[in-house]
């Protein structure tokens, strides 16, 4: 497989996997009206310390 | 030691090792053990569930849960989970022959988002953003033909520059569908869009 789809499928796979599928527990959100306004839960940050102290500084 | 839950599964052997599987109800969930003071967002951790949630899928069809419930003991998962249990037994019943696929597209035009410094009110900005997502449209042409290759698929709006599309297909016809997406990128090059599975039941996991 060329590297660049290689690249794309991989990129796929991890949008899938974080992104997709049922929500089971800790979560709620927080509407008004028909929108939904807070998401709360899946209590995962996929980041470094850095990179949040950064962009908490900016 | 405690468990990164995969998916929920209508038999125990539909599960195999890496993963283990955990009674809820009369429904099996595919655990990955990991140790306890193991991150969930380590790089490596993500691609190897990654990798078992793939092999599972090859076994049989079962419905994803998202990434980032991980449990303690066996008793923790049957016990948050058993309120979905009838209805992933009806789903994983119906869909058993079946698989997900996606279409990613991007939109006709892109929807410009709204600016937060333009507003005052969190909760203004928050819904002008969710108005600009769902304002994200497609050419209605590939649209029309997109619906006819994932037939009863469903649309989810995600940014304010791409949709997707989701449908359920039969295992046996993926490669038909794949081949027929090629087909769909000849009629509609301006078109960028991307078509990826087979996944296990995501959006019609719920």
């Amino acid at each position: 497989m060329p590297e660049d789809l290689e690249e794309l499928s991989l990129l796929e796979t991890l949008d899938h996997l974080l992104d997709r599928g049922v929500v089971i527990a800790g979560d709620a959100v927080i509407s008004i009206g028909d929108v939904d306004l807070l998401y709360l839960g899946l209590n995962i940050v996929l980041a470094n310390v850095d990179a949040i102290i950064r962009t908490g500084q900016k | 030691m405690k468990w990164v839950v995969i998916g929920a599964h209508l038999l125990r052997d539909d599960i195999d090792t890496p993963a283990e599987p955990i009674a809820a109800g009369d429904l099996f969930l595919s655990g990955l053990p990991i140790p306890d003071e193991q991150p969930l967002g380590d790089r490596d951790l993500l691609l190897r569930v990654a990798r078992v949630r793939a092999a599972l899928l090859d076994r049989a069809t079962f419905i994803a849960v998202r990434y980032g419930f991980a449990i303690n003991t066996h008793e923790e998962a049957a016990a948050k989970c058993s309120p979905h249990l009838a209805r992933w037994r009806e789903n994983l019943e119906r869909h058993r022959l079946e698989v997900e696929m996606t279409l990613k597209v991007v939109a006709a035009e892109r929807v410009e988002p709204p600016h937060r410094r333009d507003f005052t009110s969190g909760g203004d900005y928050l819904k002008a953003l969710h108005a600009a997502t769902k304002a994200v449209q497609v050419d209605p042409k590939f649209r029309e033909d997109a619906e006819r290759l994932l037939a009863n698929g469903r649309w989810q709006h995600r940014d304010n520059q791409s949709l997707e599309l989701a449908a359920l297909v039969a295992r046996e016809s993926v490669e038909k569908v794949k081949y027929e997406a090629i087909a769909l990128k000849e009629r509609f090059p301006h078109v960028p869009f991307l078509l990826s599975g087979p996944w296990p039941l995501e959006v019609f996991g719920e």
